[in-house]
C-alpha cells in the first residue's frame, strides 16, 4: 500500500509524523522542524490541521486557545527581490 | 478535447467570450479571457502543471483559490506563479515545474540528511 | 504617502459589504484580493432554499460588486498581502506590488479546506471539493469524465449537487478510510449527526427518517447499523456510509479508487475492496477559519470547535482587541456567506463611528448586530448546531481580555 503524505509540499507521511512525534516526544513546533511538515511552500496552510491532529492524538490533550503553530510573515511565499523593497509605498 | 460547460440548466449559456492563446510546454492552447492558467489548461485535458522539485512526482491543481501553491509555474519567465489565480494573456508563455537538481552532489558529498530528525539519526550513527 | 482609513483585505460577502459601509460614509478605502475576480467563495455557491428559490453566488456577488463600484470602492485584484505591520497608531499592508499605510484593517480572509489524507491524494485528478466548486460553476470546466466524492460533509453534498447539476458524472460520496486525521470524517455515525442538519436538502425519507430523531443516539446507531448497502439515494447519487475510499490509484494521474465497506464506527471490513475507475477525486476534509494574518498582528485566538477551529478573539462588533484591527466572515467562525455579508456589514459600521468619531450611525450598527443574529437563525445550510455557543464563548473571551487590558493599564497609571 502507497504511503500517506500529509504534507504534500515537502512530501511528508503520516507514519513519519507519528514516529517522529512518539520519538522526540515533540511540540508542534519540533515536529514541524523534525519532519519539515508545515514547512513548505504553502507554509502549512494545507496542513496544518492535520499535523495539529497528529499531535493531539498522540499527547491526547485537547487544542488550546494558542495557535499549535506561531504564524510568522511572510503568509505567501516572496522572492528576496520583493523582500527586498522593490514595492513601491502608496 | 474540450471539457466546456457550454449549457447550464441554472447559470444559463456561457459567456462567449474573446479567445485568448497562450503556450504551455510548447504546445500552443486556447481558452477565453478570464479563464485562469489552471481553468484553460482542463478544458483541454491537461491536469499535471508540475513535477515535485525534490521526489518529481507530478502534480496538478489542488485548491484552486490560491492556498496550496501545488499548481506554481513559471509564467514570461517569472517562477513560482499560481496558475489557478493567474489569468491568461495573448501569448503569455507558461513553463511547468521540473524537478530541481541536489544543491550538493550526492555522489561526492554522500547522503546528506533532509531533516533535522534525520541529521540526529545519523549523528547518533556515528 | 496616501493615508488610507482603512484596507480590507478580501473581497468575499464579507469584505465587500463593509467596503459598502465604508464607501457610503465617505471613508478612504481599499480593498484587496489575490483571486482574479470579485465574490470570494460566493462566487461558486449555487444552491436550491427551502423556499425552491436559488441561490446563486455568480449574481449575488454581482450585485454587491455593482454597489460597491457606484461607490468608487478601490477594489485590487491579483494582490496577495503576505504581512501586516503594526506601528504605533496605524498599521501597514504589505503586499507585492505596493504597500499601503491605514488606521484600521479589515480581516475578511474567509476559509481554507482541512485535507483528509489518503494514499494517492497527491497525483493530478484530485482536488479538494471547493475547488471542483470553483471550476464547474465559475470557470465553467468540467474537471473530469467520472469522479468520487471523498467525505461527506454540508459542504460536499452541496457541492456533489452542483457538479452534478453541470453534467458532471459522479459515482458516488463515500467516506475516507481512518486515520488519526481524517478520524471525524470516517466515522459513520458522526457523519450521520452531521448530515442530519442538511435533510431538508435531502429528498431521502430515510435521511429525513434519521434527523428526526437526530438526538436520540441509538436512532443513529440504527440508522447506520441497516444503511442500505447500495447507499442512500440523493438527486440519484449514492451516498455511502458504509464504504470508505481506501487509496487513489494511478501513475501520472488518477486512474481509480479502492472502495472497501466499513462498519458503524469506520473498521474496514476484510476481504471488501473493490476498484472503481474515475479519473477525478473531490477531497472534502471540511473547513476551518484562515486567520493567519491576523496571527500575524498579533490578535489573541480562541479554540471553538463550534466555529471549525481557532479564531481571532471579537466581539459582536467585530472588534479584536487589538485597536484598529477588525475581522467578519468566516475567519470568525464557518458559516453561511449571507452571515458574513451581514458581519461585513457590522465591521464596516463599526469601523465608520471609530473613523468620524461619532455616534450618529450607532442605532443602524445595533440593526446590523440583530441582522447577524436573525441570519444565523434563518440560516438553511448549518455547518454546526452549536454556533451560538461558540459565538457566546468568543464574546465572553473578548470581554476577558479587555477587562485584563484596562487592569494592566491601571496599574500602569498607578
Amino acid at each position: 500500500m502507497k504511503d500517506t503524505i500529509v504534507c504534500r509540499c515537502e512530501e511528508v507521511t503520516l507514519q513519519e509524523l507519528e514516529e517522529t512525534a512518539r520519538k522526540y516526544n515533540s511540540s508542534a513546533r519540533e515536529l514541524k522542524l523534525l519532519t519539515r511538515a508545515g514547512m513548505g511552500f504553502c507554509g502549512g496552510r494545507t496542513c496544518r490541521q492535520a499535523v495539529d491532529k497528529v499531535l493531539t492524538d498522540i499527547t491526547g490533550e485537547d487544542p488550546t486557545n494558542e495557535l499549535p503553530l506561531k504564524v510568522a510573515p511572510p503568509v505567501r511565499p516572496l522572492s528576496l527581490t520583493d523582500l527586498g523593497g522593490l514595492a513601491k509605498d502608496e | 478535447m474540450n471539457n466546456r460547460i457550454v449549457d447550464h440548466p441554472v447559470l444559463g449559456q456561457i459567456d462567449q467570450k474573446r479567445k485568448v492563446t497562450f503556450q504551455f510546454d510548447g504546445k500552443t492552447y486556447e481558452g477565453f479571457e478570464n479563464d485562469t492558467i489552471a481553468s484553460a489548461l482542463l478544458a483541454h485535458g491537461v491536469r499535471t502543471l508540475r513535477k515535485h522539485e525534490e521526489s518529481g512526482n507530478p502534480r496538478g491543481i489542488y485548491c484552486n483559490i490560491g492556498h496550496c501553491f501545488e499548481c506554481r509555474v513559471t509564467v514570461d519567465g517569472e517562477d513560482n506563479v499560481r496558475a489557478c489565480l493567474t489569468p491568461i494573456q495573448e501569448n503569455m508563455v507558461v513553463e511547468s515545474g521540473q524537478v530541481q537538481p541536489h544543491p550538493l552532489d550526492p555522489s561526492k558529498e554522500g547522503v546528506k540528511p533532509r531533516t533535522y530528525a534525520e541529521y540526529k539519526e545519523q549523528e547518533g550513527q556515528k | 504617502m496616501q493615508q488610507l482609513d482603512v484596507v480590507i483585505i478580501g473581497a468575499g460577502p464579507a469584505g465587500l459589504a463593509a467596503a459598502i459601509q465604508c464607501r457610503e460614509n465617505d471613508l478612504d478605502v481599499v480593498v484587496l484580493d489575490e483571486f482574479p475576480k470579485v465574490g470570494g467563495r460566493l462566487l461558486g455557491q449555487l444552491h436550491q432554499e427551502p423556499s425552491g428559490e436559488w441561490w446563486n453566488g455568480i449574481e449575488e456577488s454581482k450585485a454587491l460588486q455593482t454597489k460597491a463600484e457606484s461607490l468608487n470602492t478601490d477594489i485590487r485584484l491579483g494582490y496577495s498581502v503576505y504581512h501586516i505591520e503594526k506601528l504605533e497608531k496605524q498599521f501597514v499592508v504589505h503586499t507585492k506590488q505596493q504597500k499601503f499605510v491605514t488606521n484600521n484593517v479589515l480581516i475578511a480572509t474567509g476559509a481554507a479546506e482541512s485535507p483528509a489524507p489518503i494514499p494517492g491524494w497527491t497525483l493530478p485528478g484530485v482536488m479538494s471539493i471547493g475547488a471542483a466548486q470553483v471550476m464547474t460553476n465559475v470557470h465553467r470546466v468540467k474537471v473530469g469524465e467520472k469522479g468520487i466524492v471523498v467525505g461527506v460533509n454540508v459542504l460536499s453534498a452541496a457541492i456533489a449537487r452542483e457538479l452534478q447539476l453541470a453534467g458532471v458524472d459522479l459515482h458516488s460520496m463515500a467516506l475516507p478510510t481512518r486515520n488519526v486525521v481524517s478520524e471525524d470524517q470516517a466515522n459513520p455515525r458522526l457523519v450521520m449527526e452531521r448530515l442530519s442538519r442538511i435533510a431538508h436538502l435531502a429528498p431521502s425519507k430515510f435521511i429525513q427518517f434519521g434527523s428526526r430523531f437526530a438526538k436520540w443516539k441509538w436512532v443513529q446507531d440504527l440508522v447506520v447499523q441497516y444503511y442500505p448497502k447500495n447507499g442512500i439515494k440523493m438527486w440519484g447519487m449514492p451516498i455511502y456510509l458504509n464504504k470508505a475510499i481506501k487509496q487513489i490509484n494511478g501513475t501520472d494521474k488518477v486512474e481509480s479508487v479502492t472502495m472497501v465497506d466499513v462498519t458503524m464506527h469506520g473498521d474496514i471490513i476484510g476481504n471488501s475492496e473493490e476498484e472503481i475507475p474515475v479519473d477525478f477525486v473531490c477531497i472534502a476534509g471540511g473547513l476551518y477559519p484562515l486567520a493567519e494574518l491576523a496571527g500575524v498582528v498579533g490578535c489573541p485566538f480562541i479554540y471553538s470547535e463550534e466555529l471549525g477551529g481557532h479564531v481571532p478573539v471579537h466581539n459582536e462588533k467585530m472588534e479584536t482587541p487589538v485597536a484598529g484591527i477588525y475581522v467578519a466572515g468566516n475567519i470568525t467562525g464557518i458559516e453561511s456567506s449571507k452571515v458574513a455579508r451581514e458581519q461585513g456589514k457590522v465591521a464596516g459600521l463599526a469601523i465608520v463611528i471609530k473613523e468620524k468619531n461619532t455616534s450618529e450611525i450607532t442605532g443602524k450598527l445595533q440593526t446590523a448586530i440583530s441582522e447577524v443574529k436573525a441570519t444565523r437563525d434563518a440560516a438553511s445550510i448549518q455547518f454546526h448546531p452549536h454556533i451560538p455557543e461558540g459565538r457566546a464563548k468568543v464574546s465572553a473571551a473578548y470581554d476577558d481580555l479587555v477587562k485584563a487590558q484596562e487592569v494592566e493599564k491601571e496599574l500602569e497609571y498607578v
